[in-house]
């Protein structure tokens, strides 16, 4: 997940360390120190991560857009230059717009508040933000929540005795409860020393930028995998499930499984290029035959694994992780259900790959694909109507869809007690009847005052005639070509 | 997220008092005359619904909306209130469908204007509702059972939508008054009982419905708490297609709805058959279709504004619709790869001709690409439509930069530089596993329930045994002749035909070595011409046992495989047998043990031999290696009697039906030896044909020569 790291470059930042040594520290080498640290962690563990770099005083400036380049991240750090006084607010604002610019609204970012404790004083001023918090309209909202998922890390240049001493550690609580509890908080424990900031950021790499490795298993067949971006814990159900679901990282899931393993996927080199490795060989089997494979994360939590390619030459296997539960893709069905095609009868996916056992239909088909009947809106019923009338006017050759439309008519009719509708279309057919010409077949007649007199039995409303389950059936005469004696 | 929120469970509570016959006072013309044919006939009065109708039609739209987008966990139970109350439906998810409740009421037919009012009231259903309330769904079931001792945490809310026609305000009161107290007893009930649960939220929605043109005896009120447990709010709406607008505004409030229009659909003219008559021959006009469907799939339009209204549920913002325009059908899915989410879609009108359309051209498997209007010139797909299994789905597809963009060629990676993976192999490797559901429970032999995920991971368990990855690290796989063999060698038990077509592809390959046959042994990395021809052999027999060895402890007869393997294979010569001789005697007390050789065992051999088979390929050591670790099981030399026997004598008498090549081969030599030599002291006092070798060594020094000559095999 694409990391912003916020650069306090007020003046505050320029208050020097005391420091044993001979060396005059100011809190801003603090800082550049620990993130020097950060970003050389995540040049060998999170390479393939986007970071961005702003730095903020009263203005913000992205100095650094998104990259995966972390010299350059580097390089900006020993190139800024010290400003006026602390401004939060106007800060956060440019992290909603650079973050939303460029990943949407849909992408978690992490956002790494780097500052020395001082709120800035005045409008503008953190405690300025807060106060005015609930007097804020639509167009000047406060950028906290973000509006993408986000984790907010503030990086104190400055111990908990110090931020203690004013409100400062308040605010900055405050800060963290408006992210909606996302985030956390860190200070230099003890003396402000280089030891100590590295142990600070430390735990935030402990926290937040741990690799994922983990074991890809296919039966015998194994390898160790990184895996870019570090899959997230979910939450399924916060109230029968509050505890967020990880990725299996233990036992020794059989199949599909992905475990983790400790092994430092670092030591990739010229020799492990030429050691035969159980990715290489599935990404291009699922490239060449257009496959894709199902992964299981952990229990009820699944994922498919492809060969993805760019618009370049370069393809790579791919994860993506379904939601966790039993059933994430429904037209698959059950993923408990989904057995080797060895067990099944014959190969259901035919004998030459001419057919497939997917998609899973529905039990009960969805209104749009059952001819439902809605007559909310008068054209709804006009157009149900005007079928019957169409295919009266063509009896005897339309009799079985005339039949079958009133019928429909009938039973949408009865569900909705709109017994007058019945009597409406009785009467509409009694017409139709006497409308007919010379020439019209006999049997048509027939049809049409039997078919409304059935429909008027209907509209009675009594048992015998308004039967749900009842259809209306054609009268057999000698015209219908049926053998049956005419009554 | 919550699964049982208010909105797990709905009750519908409709009147069906005599007053509820009145006609709604809303005509709709349905004689509509076509023109031509029509003249001197005047058309048929036109009819109106009477409150009842409009009451049931609007409801029966708001599940139909309901379970197009939500078809399980989401339930409904319909009740119908009038001298007494008609409960139409239970909690279970086979009556949850519009079927079974349009069946239901049309049992019940349309009010009796006739019957007497005075013993006709809402209450009794009302008071059915909160019953049903408290019964359990079988989702709420399932999750108190799988929680154990964490039941507590499965909640029980709901809703109950009334439609009524209420006498005044204070009428309205009373009604609340009456579920208020309602809950409260059956709350009482239900903390004794295990059938039940209590009801923690419950949201009554109360709608007074009256004809059109009368004026409203009761005043709207927005959600108000009553209780902790009731909330309750007052619609006063008029019947007809208004009170279908309420409904269809209260199913998106309540079930976090979202509206999609697809603007510029073009349709010609002829898509409907039926409509013909009423089409002008050259419309070909474009046409807009809504759709709902949960908001999340407006989630790259929710601009920092919007996503935090929260609860305020001004029934304007509810109006909003997206629009979104047609693209014409590509079949180039590139941009799949960064769909983030699907969701089920219900169509507001279904029935009108464009939304038919729409989703008859969607449900033929076609796609439609949705694109952003945008004022700059730029085209931004968001969206796509298309359906699986015959629902239609809305595809977020994310129009931001993506994050996996530009990701290194695996070829940079681990294992990038090898070129001979066994691709092709492996493609048929995984056509062979792959999934098909199974939606019948099976069982095992001990009575558990067994799980066909499970199944398909054992298999792959199964066929992964011994499976080089690369075409230089195998001999057998590149020879088509062994494929007959080991295509079932690794299912899970052989019929005899299976057994017999092995032992043919074994004699087969005695036969090609016979007849001095090359093998496509790869030379890769090796100096000079590579292993000489009964080199190539042995290496041959040597993969081959160990991909049948893999599989003995799958069935007596996978055994019988390596059995007729292990007689046919090649001799070594005599002269290695000579060298090696004196290593041999050590081996062989072991390998009484070996025949119950685990599988772990022979799975730590594979990998120490594909580590060599990268490490030493092409050494000269190699060959030597591969004896020396293969000796124990190699025959023994043509003098002496054949090791197999001794181990596994093969079950002739034990065999039914006709005797086997392999049995009458094994027996011909049995008899052939057993007149050239005096019969062992061993096997004469030995126990099912094996007898312990170098007792005295045991009892001087325990277990140890056993443990030394294992440890030189390594």
């Amino acid at each position: 997940m694409p990391t912003v790291v916020v650069m306090d470059v007020s003046l505050s930042m320029t208050r020097p360390v005391s420091l044993e040594g001979s060396e005059e520290y100011q809190r801003k080498h603090l800082a550049a120190h620990g993130l020097t640290m950060l970003f050389e962690h995540m040049a060998t563990n999170y390479k393939l991560e986007f970071t961005a770099l702003v730095v903020f005083s009263s203005l913000w400036e992205l100095m650094v857009p998104f990259t995966r380049d972390y010299n350059t991240l580097q390089e900006a750090l020993s190139n800024m230059d010290d400003y006026d006084k602390t401004c939060l607010e106007s800060a956060l604002v440019g992290v909603c717009n650079i973050v939303q610019q460029e990943w949407g609204g849909a992408i978690p970012c992490q956002v790494v508040l780097v500052t020395d404790g001082c709120l800035g004083i005045g409008r503008g001023s953190l405690r300025h933000s807060l106060a005015t918090h609930s007097q804020r309209s639509e167009n000047n909202r406060f950028p906290l929540p973000f509006p993408f998922p986000s984790k907010l890390y503030i990086m104190c240049m400055a111990n908990l005795e110090e931020l203690q001493s004013t409100d400062s550690l308040d605010c900055l609580e405050r800060l963290i409860d408006l992210n909606n509890g996302e985030g956390q908080i860190f200070t230099i424990d003890g003396p402000l020393c280089l030891k100590n900031v590295q142990s600070m950021f430390g735990k935030l790499i402990d926290l937040a930028y741990t690799p994922f490795h983990a074991v890809l298993k296919c039966g015998h067949l194994t390898a160790d995998v990184q895996v870019f971006p570090r899959p997230e814990p979910f939450v399924v159900d916060e109230e029968i499930d509050p505890i967020p679901k990880v990725i299996n990282t233990e036992g020794d899931e059989v199949g599909t499984g992905i475990t983790d393993d400790n092994e430092d996927e670092n030591s990739a080199n010229q020799i492990a290029g030429k050691i035969p490795n159980f990715c290489v060989l599935l990404h291009g089997s699922l490239k060449v035959e257009g496959m894709v494979a199902i992964v299981q994360l952990g229990p009820e939590w699944h994922g498919m694994l492809y060969s993805q390619a760019d618009s370049k030459k370069k393809s790579n296997l791919m994860m993506s992780l379904f939601e966790p539960g039993p059933e994430p893709l429904p037209w698959l069905g059950k993923m408990a259900q989904l057995g080797p095609i060895s067990d099944a009868k014959e190969n259901p996916y035919g004998e030459d790959d001419n057919k497939s056992p997917f998609p899973l239909q529905p039990k009960n088909k969805r209104s749009y694909a059952q001819n439902v009947t809605v007559w909310i809106k008068p054209s709804g019923l006009q157009t149900d109507v005007q079928k019957i009338l169409r295919n009266a006017r063509k009896l005897p050759e339309k009799t079985q869809t005339f039949y079958k439309e009133l019928n429909r008519l009938r039973k949408a009719a009865l569900a909705f007690g709109f017994l007058d509708l019945l009597k409406g279309v009785a009467d509409m057919l009694e017409r139709e009847c006497t409308l007919l010409p010379d020439t019209a077949h006999p049997d048509a007649a027939f049809q049409l005052t039997h078919a409304a007199q059935q429909l008027k039995l209907a509209s009675t409303g009594t048992s015998e005639y308004a039967g749900y389950d009842h259809n209306i059936t054609p009268l057999q005469t000698d015209f219908s070509g049926s053998s049956t004696e005419r009554m | 997220m919550k699964i049982f929120s208010e909105s797990h469970k709905t009750v519908f509570v409709v009147d069906h008092c005599p007053y509820m016959a009145e006609s709604c006072r809303q005509h709709v013309e349905f004689d509509m005359l076509v023109k031509n044919r029509t003249q001197g006939i005047i058309p048929l009065a036109p009819i109106s619904k009477s409150l009842w109708t409009c009451s049931v039609e609007s409801s029966m739209e708001y599940c139909r909306i309901m379970y197009d987008i939500f078809p399980f966990r989401k339930l409904v139970n319909f009740i119908v209130s009038d001298s007494g109350a008609h409960v139409l439906n239970s909690w279970t998810q086979e009556d949850q469908n519009l079927q079974e409740l349009m069946a239901a009421l049309a049992a019940v037919g349309p009010p009796n204007p006739r019957a007497d009012p005075e013993c006709c009231s809402i209450l009794h259903g009302l008071v059915a509702a909160v019953e049903t309330l408290c019964k359990i769904t079988e989702y709420q079931h399932e999750a108190r059972t799988l929680l154990m001792e964490n039941a507590e945490r499965v909640g029980n809310r709901g809703r109950i939508i009334c439609i009524t026609n209420a006498k005044s305000d204070s009428h309205v009161r009373m009604l609340e008054d009456c579920v208020q107290e309602t809950i409260h007893e059956h709350n009482k009930l239900a903390a004794n009982s295990d059938h039940l649960m209590q009801i923690q939220k419950c949201e009554l929605v109360l709608i007074h419905t009256y004809p059109v043109g009368e004026d409203s005896l009761v005043s709207d009120r927005p959600k108000k708490e009553l209780s902790p447990v009731l909330t309750s709010e007052v619609h006063s709406v008029r019947a007809g297609r208004h009170l279908a607008t309420k409904l269809n505004i209260l199913v998106q409030q309540h079930f976090d709805l979202a509206s999609t229009t697809i603007t510029n659909i073009p349709m010609k003219p002829t898509f409907s058959v039926f409509d013909q008559e009423e089409q002008h021959a050259n419309t070909s006009a474009n046409y807009d279709v809504e759709l709902l469907h949960h908001k999340d799939a407006h989630v790259d339009f929710l601009k920092s504004g919007d996503t935090h209204l929260g609860g305020s549920s001004r029934e304007g913002s509810f109006k909003e619709t997206i629009t979104l325009k047609w693209c014409t059908p590509r079949t180039n899915n590139i941009e799949l790869h960064y769909c983030t989410g699907a969701y089920r879609i219900s169509p507001v009108d279904v029935n009108s001709r464009p939304s038919s359309c729409l989703t008859n051209f969607l449900l033929n498997g076609r796609s439609v690409l949705l694109e952003q209007p945008r004022k700059s010139g730029s085209k931004v797909i968001s969206h796509m439509l298309s359906s699986h299994g015959g629902e239609i789905f809305l595809h977020v597809l994310s129009s931001s930069r993506s994050i996996l963009e530009d990701p290194p060629s695996i070829s940079e990676g681990c294992g990038g530089r090898v070129t001979d993976y066994r691709i092709t192999d492996f493609g048929e490797f995984m056509r062979e596993n792959r999934l098909t559901p199974f939606l019948d429970p099976r069982y095992k032999i001990d009575g558990s329930l067994e799980i066909p995920l499970e199944r398909a991971k054992d298999q792959l368990e199964k066929h992964t045994r011994y499976w080089p990855m690369i075409i230089s690290q195998t001999t057998i796989f590149n020879m088509q002749a062994v494929v007959p063999l080991a295509s079932v060698i690794v299912k899970e038990s052989l019929t005899e035909e299976d057994v017999l077509n092995c032992q043919k592809t074994i004699y087969n390959l005695v036969d090609m070595e016979r007849k001095n046959d090359p093998l496509p042994i790869s030379t890769v990395g090796t100096r000079g011409k590579g292993p000489k021809r009964d080199e190539q052999y042995r290496i041959m027999w040597n993969e081959l046992e160990t991909l049948v060895r893999a599989h003995i402890n799958n069935s007596e007869k996978h055994q019988r495989v390596l059995e007729c393997l292990m007689a046919c294979r090649s001799k070594p010569p005599e002269e290695e047998e000579r060298k090696k001789r004196g290593r041999k005697r050590e081996d062989k007390e072991d390998k009484s043990e070996k025949t119950v050789k685990d599988y772990e065992q022979e799975k730590s051999w594979q990998d120490s031999e594909r580590l060599k088979g990268i490490l030493e390929r092409g050494k000269e050591e190699l060959a030597e290696a591969e004896i020396i670790k293969d000796s124990p099981d190699s025959p023994e030399p043509p003098n002496k009697k054949p090791l197999v026997e001794m181990d596994n004598p093969p079950p002739v008498e034990k065999s039914k039906g006709p005797v086997s090549l392999l049995s009458f081969w094994s027996n011909r030599i049995n008899t052939a030896n057993s007149r050239k030599h005096q019969e062992f002291a061993g096997r004469l006092n030995s126990v099912n044909n094996r007898a312990e070798l170098y007792q005295h060594l045991k009892e001087e020094n325990g277990m140890e020569t056993t443990e030394n000559g294992k440890a030189s095999r390594q």
